[in-house]
């Protein structure tokens, strides 16, 4: 009898908690899958193009993509008057403009969102993309990063830090006035670049240059009425993505784009509804968004084949071969895989001792263009990946931006490349260290990419090759402290130029894990810098990749990304693309 | 009683500190940065204020605060889901790992009792011998294989369930068979060897002797003492439900707790960690306190047991 009660308890226990579950029942006029949630809505910081999709979504910037070609295309403002030196930017915002609260978008708002993205706290990896290329942002950056520097080095409270933090609240605004950018009126905006940018409007459809609501303002950590947190950081309650958060009087998240955000129930779903004040809302066809997170993507594709799910935006699994293979032969249409704006690479190390004072022998260019040359890119990308992704020499993908000419790569020549290590010192391999080849663990292509590397330098090169996999986080760690010979690495191009690419490669670059640092590469990024008839600047640039990829080899390219999608027939306005860019204000779904 | 109960219960809280001690130990010593995300880096001076602002270089204060916060149920952010504190994280997920867990539990007793029972009864007849290879299909076969299998044929080909997600009482059964089908075995074997040995003893005999029908003997007096043995499992069993359901929520997409905790750990998300942890380590006391307690109510004789 006890135990029958004690069942029953556990019976009614699991009812009600059941009940006590939030119920997502009503399905979505579109929904598409994420393997993971969002890692956040901050505009600012945001590093995830899962990230960029629903932000491009929700926010508007001066500029937006346009569907089918990715090509900037008019945003919140029409396209701006251009100066004659192309370094001044005037742009009028559209009188519609709408805040989703009914609010006018303002030039100020637009000031707030670039402020947010530069300043220490709310930047993100992007600030970069202010530094470059607007006037005075790298002098305040400088400032402002130095100012935390000397605040954190300082005991908190003394005198010393005292004046540090007061001239750093003081003249914050002062100094962000030599910033080029500027709210003429409350629709006129001012942008001064430092040098012609021939991509900027480009830039301006990113999600670090998206305005920021005024609403947010109250939820800034403030240390005694200086606008700053104590660390002389700019921080707000993190809380403010939330479109149900109300602390202080927050409204909850204000956008501008063609949907908001109605529901976001964590690794869950996140649901947009239309914004009734945006300028075309009653022209959008899909009423409803839902982003579903499915960690495991097998029950993604399972969901999409169900017909519960409308859109994969990436399906990379261990069978993608054979999925790519049904989309090549047409038994699925549904399935797409095109060649996106990014390069699959591996970085030798450059640097003159490696860890624990070894000896490097990649500090001779010669070494490293002997292990490029012997790797057979196309047997690897047939053979070993499978999917169609294409081999390439070239660090930025061949065709990928108008008016670019990709410079020739080194190929695949084993008979030089012994000849070249022979030459280095390293006949046949002899005298040459065991390799210690690091990657990523968690993506089921990087170790078979890494066994048949090895195979393959040991059979061309007579080179011992040890493989080394770590979780990410040490991954990262490692390369950082250049705790390896060759390492994995990868990257998507962030706007359509080649400086997205070959400015890893700069010295004292952050990303320069090889640490490599060549004068005359540096000479002719800074040269192309300087350049302001376009095919000129891109000619040296095209100058400046042959240098890495032909003589100097700091980096290894593999093969140009591609992803996988899938995309059912009844959605129409969905077009992919080589960036991976969704506006979903172009859906039509006709179940 | 009431003395060995408040001993029971800081023995409990000792356990729930001395994991968290080792926890926090461990998070410390691991390689990599809390603020690195990819590829991309952040200024090493702001790093540093960050680091500072969340105590990072004093650990032994960031131990003290997170403990102090965490006593009034303030886990404090995520370092890896910025937008999120850990608390929201784990008040929307520990729900889900619950009732998966006792919605697991409730099905593997439901028919892992009777079919130990009646096994038991007819001991080496067909049904024990199927009952046999179905225990040892329930221990050995891991979950991800037979929720795999489960979702392919009853979402896939049969449609009669959905595929994955939670918010709807349809989205519970897949899951929490899957889970329940090693308990189920376990607690299969447990009462047939709990009745094996109870129909065996003397007093099972006198009520033989008495001339109780077979139907009394064996549900009235020797079921109702297998119990026992059954529900001493269920502590750790169902804490066992509750925290270890990371595979079946992945492969369900159940938002339970445990995939917050692997991502925790892969990311070095310190907070999350530490919060997930805690929070196991008292289900996890918790249950096991719980069922002791219950058994001594059940059988007055196990009171010793609570030291």
């Amino acid at each position: 009898m006890r135990f029958a009660f004690f069942l029953v308890l556990v019976l009614v226990g699991s009812v009600a908690v059941l009940v006590m579950g939030r119920s997502g029942s009503d399905r979505a006029d579109f929904t598409y899958v994420n393997p993971s949630d969002l890692n956040t809505l901050d505009p600012a910081s945001m590093t995830w193009n899962h990230d960029f999709r629903i932000a491009w979504n929700i926010w508007e910037g001066l500029t937006t993509h346009h569907p089918e070609t990715t090509l900037p295309v008019e945003g919140a403002a029409f396209f701006p008057t251009v100066s004659a030196d192309r370094c001044t930017y005037t742009f009028t915002l559209r009188a519609d403009a709408r805040w989703s609260n009914g609010d006018a978008v303002t030039a100020a708002d637009f000031v707030r969102g670039w402020r947010r993205a530069l300043e220490p706290g709310t930047a993100g990896d992007y600030a970069c993309l202010f530094t470059d290329h607007l006037a005075g942002a790298a002098e305040y950056y400088a400032w402002r990063n130095d100012g935390v520097r000397r605040l954190t080095s300082l005991p908190r409270g003394s005198a010393a830090w005292r004046t540090v933090f007061a001239e750093q609240a003081s003249q914050r605004g002062e100094r962000f006035a030599e910033v080029g950018v500027g709210a003429v009126s409350s629709r006129e905006l001012v942008v001064r670049l430092k040098r012609p940018c021939p991509y900027f409007l480009d830039l301006c459809a990113f999600p670090a240059f998206l305005p920021i609501h005024a609403s947010i303002e109250p939820l800034r950590v403030d240390f005694e009425g200086s606008g700053l947190s104590a660390e002389g950081l700019v921080l707000y309650d993190p809380q403010w993505t939330k479109p149900d958060y109300h602390a202080r009087g927050y409204p909850g998240l204000v956008t501008n784009g063609p949907y908001r955000v109605t529901d976001w129930q964590f690794k869950r779903r996140l649901r947009l509804g239309v914004n009734p004040h945006f300028r075309d809302a009653p022209a959008l066809a899909c009423r409803t968004i839902d982003m579903l997170v499915y960690r495991d993507i097998h029950a993604g594709i399972l969901a999409y084949e169900a017909g519960e799910v409308d859109f994969l935006p990436d399906t990379s699994v261990p069978y993608d071969h054979e999925l790519v293979r049904l989309s090549r032969t047409g038994l699925r249409p549904d399935f797409h895989c095109p060649v996106v704006f990014g390069t699959y690479f591996f970085v030798f190390n450059c640097a003159d001792e490696l860890f624990e004072d070894r000896p490097n022998p990649f500090v001779d260019a010669r070494v490293r263009r002997a292990f490029a040359l012997s790797v057979d890119k196309r047997l690897l990308a047939e053979r070993v990946l499978g999917r169609g992704d294409p081999p390439t020499d070239t660090i930025v993908p061949p065709h990928s931006v108008v008016g670019y000419t990709s410079p020739m790569g080194l190929g695949y020549d084993p008979d030089q490349a012994r000849w070249l290590l022979a030459e280095a010192g390293f006949p046949d391999g002899r005298g040459l260290p065991v390799i210690d080849l690091l990657f990523n663990t968690g993506f089921h292509q990087q170790e078979k990419v890494c066994d048949a590397l090895a195979t393959m330098w040991s059979r061309e090169l007579g080179a011992s090759v040890s493989t080394r996999g770590k979780d990410v986080k040490s991954f990262a760690e490692d390369r950082k402290r250049r705790r390896f010979m060759i390492a994995r690495g990868g990257w998507y191009g962030d706007y359509a130029d080649p400086t997205t690419f070959l400015d890893w490669f700069a010295s004292g670059n952050g990303n320069n894990d090889a640490g490599y640092a060549d004068p005359r590469y540096d000479a002719l990024l800074e040269e192309a810098v300087g350049e302001t008839d376009a095919d000129r600047r891109l000619a040296i640039l095209s100058l400046a990749e042959q240098r890495l990829i032909r003589e100097t080899l700091p980096v290894l390219p593999l093969y140009g990304y591609t992803q996988l999608l899938a995309i059912k027939p009844h959605v129409r306005g969905l077009y992919p693309n080589h960036r991976l860019i969704f506006p979903f204000s172009a859906l039509a779904v006709a179940r | 009683m009431t003395r060995r109960l408040i001993r029971r219960l800081l023995l409990g809280l000792a356990t729930v500190g001395g994991v968290y001690v080792a926890t926090f130990l461990i998070v410390m010593v691991v390689p990599g940065d809390p603020f690195s995300s990819g590829d991309r880096r952040m200024p090493a001076e702001v790093a540093r204020a960050l680091r500072a602002r969340y105590d990072l270089d004093r650990p032994w204060a960031y131990a003290g605060q997170f403990l102090w916060g965490a006593m009034r149920l303030d886990f404090g952010p995520s370092f890896l889901y910025k937008d999120w504190t850990c608390t929201q994280i784990i008040s929307g997920a520990l729900p889900v790992s619950v009732t998966l867990g006792l919605a697991a539990i409730l099905i593997a007793v439901l028919v892992g009792v009777p079919a130990g029972a009646v096994s038991a009864v007819h001991r080496n007849g067909w049904f024990d011998l199927s009952c046999l290879v179905c225990v040892l299909i329930g221990l050995s076969v891991p979950t991800f294989v037979t929720g795999s299998a489960l979702l392919t044929l009853c979402a896939v080909y049969l449609k009669i369930a959905p595929i994955g997600g939670w918010g709807q009482l349809a989205h519970l059964p897949l899951p929490a068979l899957t889970l329940s089908l090693p308990f189920m075995a376990s607690i299969a074997r447990l009462t047939r060897v709990g009745m094996l040995d109870v129909l065996g003893s003397a007093y099972v005999r006198t009520a033989v002797a008495k001339g109780l029908s077979r139907r009394q003997v064996v549900w009235r007096h020797a079921f109702r003492n297998t119990g026992l043995v059954v529900l001493n499992y269920l502590g750790p069993a169902t804490a066992a439900a509750m925290t270890g359901s990371f595979v079946v929520e992945k492969v369900f997409n159940v938002p339970g707790l445990g995939q917050h905790f692997v991502d925790a750990a892969l990311n070095l998300d310190r907070g999350l960690i530490l919060a997930t942890v805690l929070v196991y380590a008292s289900i996890l006391v918790a249950l096991n306190t719980l069922v002791d307690l219950v058994c001594v109510w059940a059988d007055p004789r196990l009171v010793e047991s609570l030291n």
